[in-house]
């Protein structure tokens, strides 16, 4: 896995394999996540379902499904402050075809006509496509509020990231989204293709100079010049808790503490951090799992997550809402224990031992290659799975200890349950 | 114990089948190129084995909602340390989930494989519960329980399961409900356990980087061999047409959400390879991503990209299913309802036939990727009576003909349901 400057702002991420069915490859727009993001997010999807070639959502499906069933789908991300606009291609490689026929050049083709050969008119985007998607986008941001899961998470996130760009909605606005038109969404795609980083991940067959020699063109005859340079600010110490709650007609209430995880931009202390999270709260052998889930029963899940990119760690849970605060009391005690050391050796070995067996395994899925190269997309350094794992090997107790020692809490965000007189009634 | 090796051309795969002596059967795909390793240890026993008796005994034993799902969350657990604990001495990423017809116990790993392997064997093989333990896990499957009721795609399911189904099994949640659970005691658990947890009931299936006689020297080692256990189960006889043909629930969703499903009645509980294949060709061509009906409903607003097909099977039940968010749920079965009938009476174009079969045998070899999707794919084909590359094979074969029937005898628009949740 590597990854390599090939034109003025873009990156080829890189990784050559036969032991797949598949090519995986993305089209990645590293955008800056602003006042523009509802812009953004719906030209990606825009961008993926029509071309000049295929002006259609019917002819364009029809080209993939003949291209035995080849996957072309949008995703939209935030990586720290930035916004990852991507497009996906999955598809057979040309061997496993029931007629023999060569196809991933085309679907190769196909991809970056998505995002370069538009179906545009001098006023922009047509307007039936542009209309029908906001109904889809506006669509999409109203069905995940029905996940109470990533509802929770993402309200917590919008909480304690308040005076920062981190709270936005990687979807956008609603009020915004119901005014874009073609031509504003013109000038946005001309903004993303001329001044975003990009980076194109490659994950199959073919040589590096092949894939380079593909690609490049594309980028040659545009003139980027002032590429942009996007940056996310890190708060390393949170300024007390506050505490948000919302009353919901759900069965089940959810509970979501963040934290600022004391992480600044690089990579200093990630390795112990994410050892640290792991002993607190990710996987089987954590503190939370152990106590909060098997000992107290309190809940189905209770886990911690880091999210390096903007340096927080959250911890999620589902919980009765009468038993959020023992909960929260729970969560509390058992980061405290780890600030004191009170976890034994065999549990360091056991954190590393899982974060190490997870590391190696990324090599084994196209997709998995492929998110690996998008997380690094929009930091400067790149660090491929084994160098991870080095630092990981290499993580002491003491590190382990000041990084907890490192983590305040700052939001704590509960879901709770509006019907209370039901429970136990259904 | 016997073994043989079944490969495949179109895909220059092969797997090792064996018949261990212990009376497991067992699957081996050695991907030397992998990294990692799968490996999944599963049983054919679910949700929906809700009453049966050993061959021996007099009477049947009915047994409470959600026990097989119970039952896996307690295998984890032993008088010493648990299996998350041994896993976590491995690396190894483990977990287990009970489905309507089998429950699975899986791990992922990068190294340490044979020693892991033998965790999963083991713990297994080794129930151990008491009535505290039993207690403690209710709190726990509680919340699970709640959780899916707030889940609008299941609920959505469910409700189509029980508008369709009077009788059949399938209709009763996965995990139970918080009254059926507070029954399940010790002694019902080693109940189910002696019956199913049988290893001639049992598959081990492993895929990734690791050698067949790696997995078969833990295997010699750790499942000693057992006596066929035989069971009898009473299975309900199911009502020919739907319970109702629609239903609705109001949860308060922001986009409402619909599944459309046709009632098929069988004679055998599992279908056929070539079955499978049609039933999701004639989903694909009635309303899947390139048929113009679908276009047409995503143009006109009708619908939105969460829209999809599925053929829902497993012992005993088989349903296809179309499901997604719309504004007007009954327009839309009315849209696809009218597109069944046309398809009959006008046939199916070339085009179509072939479009559609080239993207799902596409999509099909797509699932050869991961070892996950092999083990788990393995196990499935087992159970449900087939080999892992019978159904890709079957789309050289399949003809629009075929298609065209299936449409006349999967698709009874006088017996389907909506199910609808807002």
């Amino acid at each position: 896995m590597n990854v390599s400057k090939i034109s003025k702002g873009v990156k080829l991420g890189y990784h050559q394999t036969g032991k797949f069915k598949t090519t995986t490859m993305s089209l990645n727009i590293i955008a800056p996540l602003d006042s523009k993001t509802s812009e953004k997010a719906l030209l990606i999807y825009l961008l993926s379902r029509t071309t000049k070639k295929y002006p259609t959502v019917f002819s364009m499906n029809r080209a993939l499904a003949k291209l035995y069933g080849a996957i072309i789908s949008p995703s939209v991300s935030k990586s720290g402050e930035a916004l990852v606009l991507s497009l996906n291609l999955s598809c057979l490689d040309d061997k496993f075809t029931l007629d023999g026929a060569p196809i991933t050049e085309e679907c190769i083709k196909l991809l970056l006509s998505c995002l370069f050969e538009p179906d545009i008119t001098p006023d922009g985007f047509k307007k039936e496509n542009v209309e029908r998607e906001k109904r889809l986008l506006l669509q999409k941001i109203e069905s995940e509020k029905d996940e109470k899961r990533i509802y929770a998470l993402n309200r917590m996130l919008e909480e304690m990231c308040k005076d920062e760009a981190y709270s936005l909605n990687k979807y956008g606005k609603k009020e915004i989204i119901e005014k874009l038109d073609g031509k504003v969404l013109f000038e946005e795609w001309k903004n993303l293709i001329f001044s975003c980083p990009i980076q194109i991940n490659y994950i199959g067959p073919k040589s590096e100079k092949e894939i380079t020699n593909t690609v490049k063109p594309y980028f040659e005859k545009l003139e980027r010049k002032n590429i942009i340079d996007i940056t996310t600010e890190f708060l390393t110490e949170s300024y007390g808790t506050k505490t948000v709650t919302e009353k919901q007609n759900v069965k089940q209430g959810k509970l979501v503490v963040g934290f600022r995880a004391g992480m600044t931009y690089g990579m200093d202390n990630y390795a112990a951090l994410k050892v640290m999270n792991a002993i607190f709260g990710s996987g089987t052998f954590s503190k939370l799992f152990m106590n909060v889930r098997e000992k107290m029963s309190l809940c189905y899940y209770c886990s911690a997550s880091l999210i390096n990119s903007k340096g927080i760690i959250a911890v999620q849970s589902g919980v009765e809402t009468e038993n959020a605060e023992k909960a929260l009391a729970a969560i509390r005690n058992e980061l405290d224990e780890v600030r004191k050391g009170n976890f034994e050796d065999e549990t360091i070995n056991q954190a590393k031992l899982s974060l190490c067996d997870t590391l190696h395994s990324v090599e084994d899925a196209g997709t998995d290659i492929d998110a690996w190269f998008k997380a690094y997309c929009a930091s400067g350094e790149f660090f491929t799975p084994d160098s991870i794992a080095e630092m990981i090997k290499a993580v002491s107790r003491e590190e382990i200890i000041v990084a907890a020692c490192s983590v305040t809490e700052d939001t704590v965000f509960i879901l709770e349950s509006e019907k209370k007189e039901e429970k136990g009634n259904d | 114990m016997t073994e043989k090796f079944i490969k495949n051309d179109l895909l220059s795969d092969g797997y090792y089948e064996i018949d261990h002596d212990s009376g497991l059967k067992i699957f081996v795909m050695e991907k030397p190129e992998y990294t990692g390793a799968f490996a999944m240890f599963g049983t054919k026993y679910g949700s929906i084995d809700t009453c049966f008796k050993l061959k021996n005994e007099k009477d049947f034993t009915c047994v409470p909602e959600g026990i097989a799902h119970f039952l896996e969350h307690k295998l984890f657990e032993s008088e010493e340390l648990d299996a998350f604990e041994l896993f976590a001495k491995t690396g190894a990423n483990a977990n287990a989930f009970t489905s309507f017809d089998r429950t699975c116990y899986i791990f992922s790993c990068s190294s340490n494989f044979e020693k892991s392997l033998e965790i999963l064997l083991d713990f297994v093989k080794k129930p151990y519960f008491t009535e505290q333990t039993v207690q403690k896990e209710q709190g726990i499957i509680g919340q699970e329980i709640r959780m899916y009721q707030d889940d609008p795609d299941w609920q959505t399911l469910f409700n189509l399961l029980r508008g369709i189904y009077s009788k059949n099994p399938v209709r009763i949640d996965i995990a139970g409900t918080i009254e059926s659970i507070a029954e399940i005691n010790a002694k019902l658990l080693y109940g189910c356990y002696n019956t199913f947890y049988n290893l001639s009931n049992m598959a081990l299936a492993v895929a990734g980087n690791v050698s067949k006689d790696e997995v078969l020297k833990i295997a010699d080692r750790v499942l000693p061999k057992e006596e066929k256990v035989e069971f009898e189960q009473i299975i309900p006889e199911e009502d020919a047409g739907v319970v109702t043909d629609y239903t609705e629930e109001k949860l308060g969703v922001d986009v409402t959400k619909f599944a459309l499903g046709f009632k098929e009645n069988h004679r055998s509980p599992l279908r056929t390879p070539k079955e499978l294949v049609s039933v999701n060709l004639a989903l694909g061509i009635i309303a899947g991503k390139v048929s113009p009906l679908y276009c047409k409903m995503l143009e006109e607003g009708l619908i939105n990209q969460s829209f999809g097909t599925e053929y829902f099977t497993g012992r005993g039940f088989a349903v296809p299913i179309f499901t997604g968010e719309s504004n007007d749920p009954k327009k839309v079965r009315d849209e696809i309802i009218g597109e069944i009938k046309r398809l009959r009476k006008e046939g199916i174009s070339d085009d179509d036939f072939e479009t559609v079969r080239k993207r799902l045998y596409g999509l099909e070899v797509l699932g050869f990727n991961e070892t996950e999707n092999l083990a788990n794919a393995l196990v499935d084909s087992y159970f449900n009576g087939f080999g892992l590359f019978d159904t890709v094979e079957i789309y050289k074969s399949i003809t629009k003909e075929d298609i065209e029937e299936t449409i006349k005898t999967h698709f009874d628009e006088n017996n389907c349901c909506l199910s609808v949740v807002k």
